[in-house]
């Protein structure tokens, strides 16, 4: 044989065996394919922080209770009922549900004790705070589990109850060696987990690093066939596999293909006309729990003056971001608390601009400066009440206004805050104020914002706030105004701290219910933040693969439609 | 100067320029603003959340005692631990490497065959139509955008014909599917490389074909073509066996340090296809101030080249007598 003809045999032969591999028989198990943006960060609970590891943890690990996708009330989960109160103990019992783990040993009060100690004695960040202010766990019985309070804490009920469980079996040997180390937290947080027991409906079959994640269903789930918050739970499907996406164009082709079920990632405004026309695909869209706004530095001049804030709220036409810079994707925000968040979003608030015409905003922030005593070389209103080209705004003082700086994220990181800003700045020169938006890159940006306080005002925003409100505390609480506390805008308000406090220890949701609604009307009063909007979510499934989607703020994936997806022949449809 | 005083000289150099890399990337990481904590909190965190986070990292110490431990671990070939996979940096590494070095590693040995092979046959056809649509064939590939092409490629080979899988290494179903034995899978590795092979092929060749073009040219006046002419070979044998081999000695050097600089990968490449090697990590890790595993990664692609200059330096001198330490 020659050299030629080894050559064709060996390309025909790799040809033959592509082939045979793009032929290759799908798995007759039900699979349900979710892409997603970013590789999971780790599975290890106590170090994942990131939306990707959660999304696939959140179905392993489980808390004892859940948020109800329609009220958005805690739902007993892993607890058979809701926490009985003992004011004069000031504890808590939870009597917990029959369940297993996924090495079918079962699950026990003990565990949950456990936790507990575990995140108390390690301080492990983003769950020590809701820990701290237990002071001791008792385990009655193996179905019972009495929590004692140091003091009333509000975040009991959110945070501590919300906290994923951990097997005592499977963790204890390590924390114990981990305490005896250099450093016990590093060496918890670094632990690496390759097989982590869970009591969640699926558990990990394998991880390969950087191609794909597969989940198994879990056959010990306590919730199968199970009524739970009025939903009949499965999981309907064998088998999750999540697919890492380097591009969002490449990932939508995929999902276009049928490589992929769903896109466990917001879908760009960009996207959506192509998308909506395609029969095979659905479009969700939800709301998120966010804040994107605008924040002022109240610690020097010009924005220490609250008429002057009060002038640019009225400036920002919210609706022209929304319907134009956000595509129609999102809502306006006149609370710093987002509207789905129903039990805690104050609705009576001042809505500064809201529904007024360009000219009408104008001549309202323009009343606003001159009742402060602000001045123009040119007004942007003449005597006539007839709008002109403003000139030199004047503080009340009578000197001219500085320039000052509106920072931004840039256009790559988030276009709808860099635009924003851009839109802002012009609005604000209609009142001859000096304005100067400025994209800066994120780090360097909080960096100045954060580390420094050197700014005038920027734009920022949370994509992912809890449902507890007490995020409103950390923002504005003058105890948090320091270098990289949360509380940028350096806002003081003696009345705001004080209800603060009040807050977090009360225990009678409507008595903090009425705190909260407080706190942020005097946030609206005095604006150290301006809310602007939340963009919505909006993801893909295909049509005819899966159905039974839970919709919930956030989106759709979430714990309950991970329940509750059906593959759609199953139903004969 | 002998060789080996001169890989002696060289060696005592690499150590010089490590250390100047070392303190530099050190450095330069800390100089950027931000740090790798800013991004995991959120305003639901307390204060004392992020200084343990901070803690955990071994961000709270001084700079300075950073800084040894760092020179400590990198003497001791622990090059640490990742913040944000919470692993030791030389398995994420190690585990990216051989994907990079698999798909990089085979494009540029692919790419310079062809070249080699197109450079030559444009070299033998100099101005005739064979040469101008060979070079600018390949200027034209050579120029082209990498993503462009790669999102082109992805669109009309993957999801319009559907021959090829869209992205990723490997295929899921037939990776959990227990009856796959190791060569359904090695195929369908194979199967998922075809798209960035063909790509980074298509982006690449064109830059050895314009060397070996060059060179030969240069080759084909040289007196030992004339004195091969003289004695009758066929031309067929004049290119082959006396033109060709002396002419890609350029390629050569330029696949050799090609080949070193291979194991940073391409990071459009590899987000594009979603190719899971270092160079999206490279850029993750950077992006997201994961100091450990970007400070290592970079270490490794300078070890890696200053070793590949010293190898390709003495190579030089066994392949071309001319060449003398």
């Amino acid at each position: 044989m020659d050299g030629r003809n080894c050559w064709r045999r060996g390309v025909l032969l790799l040809l033959t065996a592509v082939m045979l591999t793009a032929c290759h028989e799908k798995n007759t198990h039900h699979v349900l394919n979710i892409g997603l943006a970013e590789e999971p960060r780790t599975l290890n609970v106590w170090l994942a922080s990131d939306a990707n590891s959660r999304k696939v943890l959140s179905l392993i690990y489980q808390p004892l209770y859940v948020y109800d996708p329609d009220t958005l009330d805690l739902v007993p989960w892993l607890a058979e009922s809701m926490p009985v109160y003992d004011a004069q103990t000031l504890s808590y019992s939870v009597t917990l549900r029959e369940a297993r783990w996924s090495d079918d040993t079962p699950f026990t009060s003990r565990d949950v004790a456990f936790t507990g100690s575990l995140i108390q004695s390690f301080k492990v960040p983003r769950y020590a705070s809701d820990w701290d202010f237990i002071k001791r766990i008792e385990t009655p019985d193996s179905r019972t589990v009495r929590f004692y309070l140091k003091q009333p804490m509000a975040a009991f009920l959110t945070g501590t109850l919300s906290t994923p469980i951990v097997q005592e079996k499977e963790w204890a040997d390590f924390a114990e060696k981990a305490q005896t180390t250099e450093k016990p937290l590093t060496a918890l947080v670094n632990h690496r987990m390759q097989h982590p027991v869970g009591t969640g409906p699926f558990t990990l079959e394998q991880w390969r690093r950087g191609a794909f994640l597969h989940l198994k269903r879990n056959p010990h789930f306590f919730g199968i066939g199970k009524t739970i918050g009025g939903r009949t739970l499965g999981p309907f499907v064998d088998d999750l596999v999540y697919t890492v996406f380097g591009t969002s164009d490449v990932a939508i082709l995929a999902l276009i293909k049928g490589d992929i079920d769903m896109l466990w990632w917001p879908i760009q405004p960009g996207y959506m006309a192509d998308l909506s026309r395609r029969k095979e695909i659905r479009l969700f869209t939800n709301e998120k729990s966010a804040l994107y706004f605008m924040g002022f530095n109240l610690r020097r001049p010009p924005f220490n003056d609250m008429a002057l804030r009060r002038a640019v709220a009225y400036m920002i036409d919210k609706k022209f971001i929304v319907s134009r810079i956000l595509q129609g994707q999102g809502t306006k925000m006149f609370s710093v608390v987002p509207e789905e968040n129903r039990f805690w979003c104050c609705t009576d608030l001042p809505r500064y601009g809201d529904g007024m015409s360009r000219e009408n905003r104008l001549k309202a922030a323009y009343q606003v400066l001159v009742d402060a005593g602000y001045s123009w070389a040119v007004p942007p209103v003449d005597a006539a009440g007839n709008l002109q080209a403003a000139r030199e705004i004047r503080l009340p003082g009578g000197q001219p206004m500085k320039r000052f700086t509106i920072l931004t994220p840039p256009a790559d990181y988030d276009p709808h805050r860099a635009t924003s800003g851009l839109m802002i700045q012009e609005w604000l020169r209609e009142l001859g104020m000096p304005a100067y938006a400025r994209p800066m890159a994120f780090s360097s940006m909080l960096e100045q914002i954060k580390g420094h306080h050197d700014f005038d005002a920027f734009i920022l925003g949370y994509g992912h706030l809890g449902l507890d409100p007490d995020y409103v505390r950390n923002l504005f609480h003058s105890a948090n105004d320091k270098s990289r506390g949360w509380n940028m805008s350096g806002y003081r308000n003696s009345a705001f701290d004080e209800m603060a406090d009040r807050s977090i220890s009360e225990m009678d949701p409507v008595k903090r219910q009425a705190l909260v609604m407080e706190m942020q009307k005097l946030i609206a009063r005095d604006l150290p933040y301006i809310p602007l909007y939340k963009p919505s979510v909006v993801e893909a499934v295909r049509r005819d693969r899966f159905e039974g989607w839970v919709e919930m703020l956030e989106g759709i994936g979430n714990i309950w439609s991970m329940c509750q997806v059906k593959p759609v022949s199953s139903d004969g449809a | 100067m002998g060789l080996k005083r001169f890989v002696l000289r060289r060696l005592v150099e690499i150590a010089v320029i490590f250390f100047v890399i070392m303190t530099v990337l050190f450095v330069l990481f800390r100089l950027a603003p931000g740090d790798p904590v800013s991004r995991m909190v959120d305003p639901s965190m307390t204060p004392e959340d992020a200084r343990l986070l901070m803690e955990s990292m071994g961000l709270d110490q001084p700079l300075w005692t950073q800084y040894l431990y760092y020179l400590k671990n990198v003497a001791t070939g622990n090059m640490g631990v990742s913040f944000h996979y919470g692993e030791p940096v030389i398995d994420i590494l190690m585990n990216r490497l051989p994907n990079t070095v698999l798909l990089f590693t085979t494009s540029i040995l692919l790419s310079a065959l062809l070249g080699v092979f197109l450079g030559k046959i444009a070299a033998w056809k100099r101005g005739q139509r064979t040469d101008t649509l060979l070079t600018i064939g390949a200027l034209f590939c050579h120029t082209l955008f990498l993503p462009w092409l790669a999102l082109i490629m992805i669109w009309f080979f993957a999801y319009r014909v559907g021959w090829f899988p869209i992205t990723g290494m490997v295929s899921p179903d037939v990776w959990i599917d227990p009856g796959a034995g190791w060569l359904a899978k090695a195929l369908d590795v194979l199967h998922h490389m075809a798209l960035p092979l063909m790509t980074l092929i298509l982006i690449h060749f064109g830059s050895y074909l314009l060397v070996m073009r060059s060179s030969m040219l240069d080759t084909l006046k040289d007196d030992y073509i004339i004195t091969a002419r003289a004695k009758g070979l066929e031309e067929k044998t004049i290119r082959d066996h006396h033109a060709a081999p002396n002419a890609a000695l350029p390629v050569v050097t330029s696949v050799g340090l090609s080949l070193a600089f291979s194991i940073n990968g391409g990071a459009l490449t590899e987000t594009v296809f979603t190719w899971p090697g270092i160079g999206r990590e490279l850029v993750f890790s950077v992006s997201h101030s994961d100091y450990p595993l970007a400070q290592a990664a970079f270490l490794i692609i300078a070890i890696v080249v200053l070793v590949a200059n010293l190898v390709v330096d003495v190579l030089y001198a066994y392949l071309d007598p001319r060449i003398r330490y």
